[in-house]
């Protein structure tokens, strides 16, 4: 009786872990960063493809940082996933800062192709550079405006992002090192989630923030100028593995209907509906696609 | 994201996991029962497996064999096994040597004397072992999240990043409900086991 | 480069982390001593209290680590103070379980016979009680202390610092040397507390009452 049990139980185990395993040739996988403004974009995507491919959308959002998405599509735990071209330049590809954003979308598409097999599609629109925002106090003590005056008084102020900022070849080191910063002792390495709530509770004075963040209207937070053009343009789009393009090339016009539809102040938009007003980014994406016409 | 569908998901990492970590923990304290000398290492192994804090655990295993639920499956199984080994060993260990003599003067063979006597005598303890795993599980699974896997941790991670309680609780909550439900069932019918017993 | 190169070039974050998850670890486990120990002598003088209040801690125990710290983050900020509060939290039922237990499974005839021979309240609890349930006591405490050494590391998500810290970097850029120079020496932490523990708890026990097993 009890060895009936357990070859059950085993052949049960089996089949649901077969089962699972399963689904990979009808599903795409698209995953997401783990901060609003990828999420909602990778939440339209998946709700485009859903409406007008045959496929089915398994979705993997907030998934962790940059690097943790082009590990997963690199070695195929996802297909797709929204990337920038900065990042793609500066932390994949560690090539040097290309200011002009049509050259840097054809660099990172020629080499992504080459060295990964990844695809770039059609920019969204958005320019969501990395900028330096400053409390409003220290706006209202130093009246800085620049990141070169930000350098001359960095002294003074303690200096705070989110881990992967450290580790980018766009990040904290290219930075400091071009405008000759000096951060009041070490930088605080934090969850990109908890970079705003640090600011405004004076915990640190200096951020990165994206460009396109809801939270920097909520703390009031001054935005400086990268007046030596440190950080690169950071044009968003979807990238894909290129078998999974190879498998479905009705993927390439479906996810190019999204070209040029979201600009810098749409997607701000979007990200302060999620990140102010709380509305869960699955109604914020179908009213967007509605609103577009494309659902 | 769908709750039910989130809840269905998490509900089923934590049943496969439990499931082979019945099968390889009752193994496991099968063979530290038979085999005197394995049988500290056995136990000392599964011990330190529990005393590795998780989210360790998870991180390193998730180097190992990437994102992903499998990679949770894993990390679940390998915490589930001490206290399922360990209820196994002991609830055998504790069945009294008269019963054993008994056994093997009926003429049976170790492995049924195991099978038809210390087995059944030890389910009381082992199934104690497992509604400990289970109860655990379902907690230690919301942390699947960080290493792309799926459940209810999603929900409660989005709601920490955008400091959303409603969010938050809506993954809390049916966890903790769960792990309720189970253990107040699990613990009804171990006790009706050792009144058996 | 390996984590062990790692750790050699970052010695003063590694420090910093080592020391500051110590530092977590041991004020939560005395802030739930100072209030589980006491609390457990009270529910086994009210022993109706009991099953609500032990019932409330197990509660607390049930709801996943990620839960509690991602709602302190939201009432109390970030932090250490609280992860504090939520390790603190954590570290209650073990050890309040534990007294609790200890203390009643003393010998009935123990107590009777401290009572004929004139002890008062006080004398009964510190010198025959308290002793005889230090076995179960600091066994609660080394529970407690495991489990905290490995809730700490879900702080770093608080910004309160620690060995979590290393980890939750490393999953955030994918980097396995950052999860190893985090992971490992957290791992070595849980395991070298509970075995000084261990060590305490046989060296305070009377010889007496040693148990076999744990």
């Amino acid at each position: 009786m009890k060895r009936r049990i357990i070859i059950t139980a085993l052949i049960l185990v089996m089949t649901l872990a077969f089962a699972g395993c399963s689904g990979s040739d009808g599903t795409v996988v698209i995953g997401s960063k783990d901060f609003s403004e990828n999420i909602v974009l990778g939440e339209i995507m998946a709700q485009l493809i859903e409406k007008h491919t045959e496929l089915k959308v398994e979705r993997k959002l907030n998934m962790g940082g940059t690097f943790v998405n082009f590990e997963a599509l690199k070695n195929g735990d996802i297909d797709i996933y929204p990337e920038y071209t900065g990042t793609g330049l500066s932390a994949h590809l560690k090539m040097d800062v290309i200011n002009d954003p049509d050259e840097a979308y054809r660099v990172v598409s020629e080499e992504f192709d080459k060295r990964f097999g990844i695809i770039w599609l059609g920019p969204f629109g958005l320019n969501n550079t990395y900028t330096l925002a400053v409390s409003n106090q220290v706006y209202e003590k130093y009246g800085v405006e620049t990141y070169s005056e930000l350098a001359g008084i960095s002294e003074n102020l303690i200096f705070g992002a989110e881990h992967e900022f450290f580790d980018r070849q766009d990040g904290y080191d290219g930075l400091v090192a071009l405008y000759n910063m000096k951060f009041k002792g070490e930088p605080k390495k934090m969850n990109v989630s908890l970079k705003y709530q640090a600011i405004g509770s004076g915990d640190i004075d200096v951020t990165d923030a994206f460009a396109t963040d809801g939270p920097i209207l909520k703390y009031n937070l001054k935005i400086l100028k990268d007046d030596k053009g440190f950080f690169p343009p950071y044009y968003a789009a979807p990238i894909i593995r290129k078998d999974t393009l190879e498998a479905h090339p009705e993927l390439e016009e479906v996810l190019n209907m999204l070209e040029g539809r979201i600009d810098d102040a749409k997607m701000t938009e979007l990200n302060y509906k999620v990140d102010i007003e709380n509305q869960p980014v699955e109604k914020v994406a179908e009213e967007f696609l509605k609103a577009e016409g494309l659902l | 994201m769908n709750l039910a569908a989130l809840t269905i998901e998490h509900m089923y990492i934590v049943f496969i996991a439990i499931l082979i970590s019945v099968a390889v923990g009752i193994a496991l304290g099968v063979i530290a029962y038979w085999v005197r000398i394995a049988d500290k290492f056995i136990l000392w192994t599964v011990e330190i497996l529990q005393t590795i804090p998780s989210l360790a655990l998870l991180a390193m295993l998730m180097i190992l064999f990437g994102l992903g639920n499998v990679t949770m499956i894993v990390g679940l199984v390998l915490y589930a096994l001490m206290p399922i080994t360990r209820n196994t060993h002991t609830g055998l260990s504790d069945v009294s040597p008269f019963i054993k003599d008994a056994a093997k003067g009926m003429g049976m063979t170790r492995l049924q004397r195991l099978i038809k006597v210390e087995l059944p005598l030890a389910f009381p303890l082992i199934f104690s072992g497992i509604k400990i795993a289970l109860v655990n599980s379902l907690s230690i699974a919301v942390m699947g999240v960080l290493i792309g896997a799926g459940g209810l941790g999603y929900p409660i991670y989005r709601g920490i990043q955008t400091l959303n309680m409603k969010l938050i609780l809506s993954g809390a909550i049916p966890v903790v409900l769960m792990a309720l439900v189970f253990d107040f069932f699990m613990s009804k019918i171990e006790r009706r086991l050792l009144r058996r017993a | 480069m390996s984590w062990i190169e790692f750790a050699q070039k970052n010695q003063t974050l590694m420090l910093d982390c080592l020391v500051r998850h110590i530092e977590l670890v041991c004020f939560s486990v005395a802030a739930g001593m100072i209030i589980s120990i006491p609390l457990g002598i009270f529910l086994s003088r009210y022993r109706k209290l009991a099953n609500p209040v032990l019932s409330l801690a197990g509660l607390i125990q049930t709801i996943p680590g990620l839960v509690m710290l991602g709602i302190a983050l939201v009432f109390l900020g970030i932090g250490m103070f609280p992860a504090l509060v939520v390790l603190t939290l954590y570290a209650l039922l073990p050890i309040l379980r534990n007294t609790y237990t200890g203390i009643t499974e003393v010998d009935k005839s123990l107590i009777e016979a401290a009572r004929g021979i004139g002890m008062t309240g006080a004398q009964i609890l510190f010198k025959v009680e308290l002793p005889l349930a230090l076995s179960s006591i600091i066994s609660g405490i080394r529970i407690s202390t495991v489990y905290i050494v490995s809730w700490a590391t879900l702080a770093g998500l608080n910004g309160a610092g620690g060995l979590g810290d290393l980890i939750w970097t490393g999953l955030a850029t994918y980097n396995s040397t950052y999860i190893l120079a985090g992971a490992i020496p957290s791992a070595i932490m849980a395991l070298v507390f509970s075995g000084l523990i261990g060590i305490v708890k046989r060296l305070l026990t009377p010889r007496g009452l040693r148990e076999v097993r744990v």
